[in-house]
């Protein structure tokens, strides 16, 4: 049941970083892609059906931690407290910079919030490489319960992030905004699988058996997890084939 | 401030706006759903239901702007969980944690997917695809209600575990799921909830009629609306509520003579110590059932004008006692929450942990910076965002950017040469 459940946890942290991390990514690179305010706001229209979905899958990831390995909860984010608090500091920076740039037709507002989400994308990629990267020190054998070498070894993974929104790009975006984005040589496949290999090992660092929860606790989330899996995966796709396509339009945001 | 006290005020802070937002979030969500119905068992906006389908965009791009703010401020309630109370998923982690991995993945994937579909699928999808998004949306936040309220429950009236070396471990998860401090709280929320929008979409309404901005019938048929969601989350929400003082704490209820018994009771059991609930408890009580009260009375006058469009329309007196009842629900409800939460302290989880034993081993230093930077956060969140909300709701229909035809402007040619 632990396998089942230390699995779930894989696929939804994996799955956040793969699917957030190009938006994340888009957020890093979006003054590089999108020069006007006009083509910003094309570019951030890329993203915005997809940023809602893929949020979640963290949300969830959490949901899963706290259900099945209350210990990690620990781990992480008291051990790690300033990298986990300025992780959800990005985090609401970002979100809020997505849903207000478009509520207000006026230059400043519209800069300002297009700030808030470039400088909440960096946020959140760095803590998120911050974190990564401590959790394989732990797995190459560093240790510990608190910051190690990892933390700042890690903060090159940023690139990853960047690429692989570039990737994203090159399937979403026209224009202008596409042919800058074409420049970079990345591919979503290749960086995804990065991600997903990045996300595996760092989880061999941590020591399973001391966190999770007593077999009746893991039971309940490992289970409830995988019934439901398939539904969450339909919803993810149903996202994905709505909005296939380029996008030639701004959205709501 | 201790560190303790710092975490407490975070804690409140925090947790006082999300769910200043979530109320109006649910029954919004409701009221839109049903607004979508009838626009869509109409025709949409191509045939009858024109003023039915505009109703749903004005009063769903509230409901998204308000939506928006209920999300991050939940992350960061999330992260407190693990951060300044470490000592609760050490000792309680599995048991509480349980309802709260349910919400994530059984209800709030789910509806925040789907609303990002609502929101961006609006001229994508089938019309009757686009209606079902809403009632997905709309039913997933009651259910995520309902598991955080299973989360909350379980600290007032710990149930189904057993502590075994210090730790709780779960043992019946139907005990869990069918505590009554669960289930009562959870119809009391659904019900406050409805009176909260109704209050709101009312008050918006009574706001343009007597400014005479010239959508009459637009604002009438949601005022009516409005008129209904309040009249009955007033009539309905004293029931579940005053059912679960049937279960309430006696340390809850102050000094009584169950109370005192609980006293010594805790006293032999976890050492001295003060276990009685402290005196906010008390005016959390009073401040929401006048505030109830006062809200029974606009629903009595909203009783006789409901059936009358004539009247909806002209009660210029009316129109603005709606205005000023806005803040009402949310005075009892806040007011309610501070009767429930402080009054179970010195508990964390009553008769289990108590809430200084479940503060993390964070450092004060960490707390006080952790304290200063999300509460202005929250503040600019809560500022930037009611701004918004009163700013589209003044605007009125005409304004509406959900749902709307792109802008018509002149967007970067697909092909443009690259020299």
């Amino acid at each position: 049941m632990e396998m089942l459940a230390m699995a779930m946890l894989a696929v939804f942290t994996a799955g956040y970083l793969v699917l957030a991390g190009a938006d994340i990514g888009v957020g890093m690179v979006l003054p590089v892609l999108g020069r006007g305010q006009g083509e910003r706001r094309l570019v951030i229209a890329g993203i915005a059906p997809f940023f809602l979905g893929n949020e979640v899958w963290l949300v969830s990831a959490v949901g899963i931690v706290a259900g099945a390995f209350p210990g990690l909860e620990h781990r992480l984010l008291e051990g790690l407290f300033p990298v986990a608090g300025a992780l959800v500091v990005a985090w609401v920076v970002r979100d809020m910079g997505l849903w207000l740039r478009g509520r207000v037709d006026a230059r400043v507002w519209r800069a300002v919030w297009d700030g808030a989400v470039v400088a909440g994308s960096w946020g959140l990629a760095l803590a998120w490489s911050s974190l990564l990267g401590t959790l394989l020190a732990d797995a190459a054998g560093a240790g510990g319960s608190g910051f190690n070498v990892g933390s700042v070894a890690g903060l090159p993974l940023v690139v990853l992030f960047v690429l692989h929104g570039a990737g994203f790009a090159r399937w979403r975006l026209s224009g202008e905004p596409l042919r800058r984005a074409r420049r970079v040589p990345a591919r979503y496949g290749v960086t995804a699988v990065v991600l997903v290999a990045v996300t595996v090992v760092a989880g061999l660092g941590v020591e399973w058996s001391r966190v999770q929860a007593s077999p009746a606790g893991l039971a309940v989330t490992a289970v409830m997890t995988v019934v439901l899996l398939p539904l969450l995966l339909a919803a993810q796709g149903l996202v994905w084939w709505t909005f296939r396509g380029r996008v030639t339009a701004p959205t709501y945001l | 401030m201790d560190a303790l006290m710092l975490a407490r005020v975070q804690f409140a802070l925090t947790a006082g706006s999300h769910f200043l937002f979530v109320a109006l979030t649910l029954g919004l969500a409701t009221l839109v759903a049903f607004m979508q119905t009838r626009a869509t068992v109409s025709g949409g906006a191509v045939s009858g239901g024109v003023v039915h389908a505009r109703m749903v965009r004005f009063w769903g791009q509230l409901y998204v702007i308000n939506y928006a703010v209920g999300i991050v401020t939940g992350l960061v309630m999330e992260f407190q969980f693990g951060v300044n109370w470490g000592g609760m998923s050490a000792v309680t982690g599995e048991v509480f944690g349980a309802p709260l991995a349910m919400e994530t993945i059984a209800a709030f994937f789910v509806e925040s997917t789907f609303l990002g579909l609502w929101i961006f699928g609006w001229d994508r999808l089938n019309r009757w695809v686009h209606l079902g998004l809403i009632w997905v949306v709309a039913v997933t936040a009651y259910l995520s209600a309902y598991f955080i309220l299973v989360a909350n429950g379980w600290l007032q009236r710990p149930v189904g575990f057993v502590l075994e070396d210090g730790r709780a471990r779960l043992t019946d998860l139907g005990a869990l799921l069918t505590n009554p401090t669960a289930v009562l709280a959870f119809w009391h929320v659904v019900f406050g909830g409805l009176l909260t929008a109704g209050v709101f979409v009312a008050a918006v309404s009574a706001y343009h009629l007597r400014r005479r901005t010239g959508e009459v019938e637009f604002f009438r048929r949601s005022m009516r609306v409005g008129l209904v969601a309040l009249i009955v989350g007033a009539v309905v929400v004293p029931t579940p509520g005053g059912m679960q003082f049937a279960y309430v704490q006696p340390t809850k209820q102050g000094a009584s003579e169950k109370g005192l018994a609980e006293q010594a009771r805790f006293v032999a059991e976890f050492g001295p110590g003060d276990y009685l609930a402290p005196g906010g408890a008390k005016v959390g009580e009073v401040l929401m059932l006048v505030a109830w009260q006062l809200l029974m009375l606009v629903a009595l006058a909203a009783l006789v004008k409901v059936w009358s469009g004539r009247w909806l329309v002209r009660g210029r007196v009316f129109h603005v006692v709606l205005m000023l009842s806005v803040p009402l629900p949310y005075v009892a409800m806040l007011s309610g929450w501070v009767f429930r939460e402080v009054g179970r302290q010195p508990w964390m989880v009553y008769g289990v942990l108590t809430t200084r034993d479940a503060l993390s081993k964070v450092g004060p230093g960490w707390m006080a910076v952790s304290f200063t930077v999300f509460t202005v956060l929250m503040v600019v969140l809560l500022v930037v965002n009611v701004w918004l909300l009163a700013r589209f709701a003044r605007r009125g229909p005409e304004a509406v950017q959900l749902g709307a035809a792109p802008p018509v402007r002149p967007v970067e040619p697909v092909l443009t040469p690259s020299y």
